[in-house]
């Protein structure tokens, strides 16, 4: 006869164990969600990967001819690809390539062939027109087209830019205008006056990113 | 010395159990095989690479044209390592060998997945050896895009932003997704030696394991068998066995698929680093990817420009070009097995003419894919006038649609003259046999 009846457990082994199990396994788990912050590393503004500002200097872009100022010589109606040339923290000259997206597109075309919804203000003599020349598609270059003369088509996807008229799209996927950057004659140079008129790629959907980029350009040069 | 190791390990059981069973003998059954050959070419010449392949895209002089002490050439180390090889003794014959059996391998498992979708393999009892096979072909597509970005050549740093863009159009997520997986906003420091990552251990890691999974499991339900082994012998497993039938087999099939490999890549430069330069500013002309994924690449070329705001997220084209679209493509292919009502398990491999639905059904959806990447060359297609600008998304809209419907009902009228052939030939033979009875 033993003394002690023995009593049902409250819970079982197996649902113990399984329970026990499952709690270290999601626990577990979750901690590795940590891993991720590893796989995203912080970004960093610095003034190579700034948007092109006020006052920076438009360069080519071509590589043999990289970081010499574009005078207006140089323009016509082919594109020809430029980079916003500023200064950094120390005064030094910097090309602002380190993000790829600030590549521009600058056309001169005879008065008046540069209509709406173009900003005429925006350009030099409504002559010169320089937009981000990044598709706001898939983030591809934009080239001349090879089919019609005077319009843009991007290589990757065929997303096609009417440069003479804000660079609407006239063809193809992208879902936005190339955003225009406004500019204006200093001597012989080209000089930004300003930020791009609209969020560019890949800020085109996104305006309140866009505006705290800008915000966040500010402040660091303040 | 066989008994040495038998004694220790048993080989004899081995031989009774594993290296005697039986394998089918039909030509569509080594489409699998050739399948698994190039997993071990690419694997061996991928290993070879690595060994001289630099994952990096800090940028280093370029040794081959140093520039000058002012003005250095730099370019990036992982492009630098790539003209190396090329110029290192067979170099460039390992890269063609690699990219060449990397194309070949997604093409025989393609036809190697069509020969088991007509003839019914994927039933009751195979449903789960289809779903892993999707799998295999999601992650050797996905192999193949992170090896056509490591040469970080220009070509490689286009497709990279378009793939950097694509994973970015995802709504509410895109935007940390794309700089999770890739190291940062494009193109981060460590975007080569993430890809690089990917390229040669998660992904053939998660290869290798699926493959395991995928032959173990055909060992275990056995394949289908061909339909002459009905008449053979009944429910009765008919092939010839691994050891020593099945090798040779195997063996002349791998040495003369390797040797069209090494004619192939001999004779047909792929993807020439050099001529592409290093990243730059400048656009290639008409970049397309591979052809496996032209079709997603027309997709995109044909979708007009959508853009709406939904709960707060963004949906645009491109994801819906780029992701959504190729999801549900997917997604039906994975449900094929359960569109299958049959409660039978499936012994014999069957006559695609016996079931047209599905065969008209696979027909068009292949013709689909087609039509997607004929439309991947839409720019061509205008600038040699046979389409124009206007026109051309209506046009291939329309083929969208149109082309798949007609060739569902061409086979469906294919199947019907076929069988009306066989019946024919029925009624012959019984008239026949019923004259040679008198």
């Amino acid at each position: 006869m033993t003394r002690y009846k023995r009593q049902d457990p409250e819970i079982t082994r197996r649902k113990f164990i399984n329970v026990a199990m499952g709690t270290t396994a999601a626990v577990g788990g979750v901690s590795l969600l940590s891993a991720l912050g590893s796989a995203n590393p912080v970004f960093r503004l610095t003034a190579d990967k700034m948007p092109p500002l006020e006052g920076d200097i438009l360069v080519h872009a071509e590589e043999s001819k990289e970081g010499r100022p574009i005078a207006l010589a140089d323009l016509s109606d082919q594109l020809v690809r430029a980079w916003p040339m500023g200064k950094d923290e120390n005064g030094a000259d910097v090309i602002r390539k380190g993000d790829p997206n600030n590549i521009l597109a600058l056309y001169r075309f005879p008065a008046g062939e540069i209509v709406a919804p173009t900003n005429l203000e925006a350009t030099v003599d409504g002559q010169v027109v320089a937009y981000s020349d990044v598709c706001t598609h898939a983030g591809c270059s934009v080239s001349d087209s090879d089919i019609n003369a005077g319009e843009m088509r991007c290589p990757c996807h065929s997303g096609q830019f009417a440069p003479k008229r804000g660079a609407v799209v006239i063809g193809g996927p992208p879902p936005k205008p190339l955003a225009q950057l406004p500019i204006r004659q200093d001597g012989e140079r080209l000089v930004v006056a300003g930020f791009f008129l609209t969020p560019p790629y890949p800020y085109h959907n996104n305006e309140a990113e866009w505006d705290n980029l800008k915000q966040e350009v500010e402040e660091a040069l303040a | 010395m066989n008994q040495w190791l038998d004694d220790r390990l048993h080989i004899s059981r081995l031989n009774d159990k594993f290296l005697r069973k039986a394998f089918p003998v039909h030509h569509s059954f080594f489409l699998g095989e050739i399948t698994l050959f190039s997993l071990i070419i690419l694997i061996l010449t991928g290993i070879l690479l690595a060994l001289s392949y630099e994952p990096s895209n800090s940028m280093v002089v370029n040794s081959f044209d140093p520039g000058t002490a002012d003005a250095p050439n730099l370019v990036p180390a992982a492009y630098h390592s790539a003209l190396k090889i090329n110029a290192a003794p067979f170099g460039d014959m390992l890269r063609r060998i690699h990219h060449w059996t990397a194309n070949i391998m997604v093409a025989a498992a393609v036809i190697h997945m069509m020969r088991v979708y007509f003839t019914g393999a994927f039933k009751k009892p195979r449903e789960i050896n289809w779903w892993i096979g999707m799998l295999l072909l999601i992650f050797s597509a996905l192999t193949a895009v992170t090896g056509y970005v490591l040469p970080y050549d220009n070509y490689a740093y286009n497709t990279l932003k378009v793939i950097y863009s694509i994973a970015a159009s995802i709504p509410w997520v895109g935007e940390w997704v794309a700089q999770a997986a890739f190291a940062g906003k494009f193109p981060g420091d460590g975007v080569i030696p993430r890809v690089y990552g990917y390229h040669i251990m998660l992904l053939p890691g998660i290869l290798l394991a699926l493959t395991g999974a995928h032959m173990l499991l055909m060992i275990k339900q056995k394949h289908t068998q061909p339909q002459y082994a009905k008449r053979v012998a009944y429910k009765k497993i008919v092939g010839v066995p691994l050891m020593t039938q099945q090798t040779p087999i195997m063996l002349m099939l791998t040495l003369l698929f390797a040797g069209i490999i090494v004619l192939f890549s001999a004779f047909i430069p792929v993807h020439p680093v050099e001529y592409f330069g290093p990243p730059s500013t400048t656009p290639i002309d008409n970049i397309k990817p591979d052809w496996y994924l032209l079709w997603v690449f027309g997709v995109l070329a044909i979708i007009p420009g959508i853009e709406f705001d939904f709960l707060g997220g963004n949906i645009n084209s491109e994801f819906i070009g780029a992701i959504l679209l190729p999801t549900l493509a997917i997604g039906a292919m994975f449900a094929v097995p359960m569109l299958d009502r049959s409660r039978e398990n499936l012994y014999y491999a069957e006559n695609p003419t016996n079931h047209p639905v599905r065969l008209g059904i696979g027909v068009a959806f292949m013709m689909l894919l087609a039509v997607w990447s004929v439309a991947g060359y839409k720019p061509e297609l205008i600038s040699s006038g046979i389409l124009s600008t206007e026109n051309a998304n209506t046009v291939l809209w329309i083929a969208t649609f149109l082309i798949p419907a007609l060739s569902y009902f061409f086979v469906q009228a294919v199947v019907r003259g076929i069988r009306s052939l066989r019946e024919a030939d029925e009624r012959d033979r019984t008239t026949h046999a019923a004259h040679a009875d008198d």
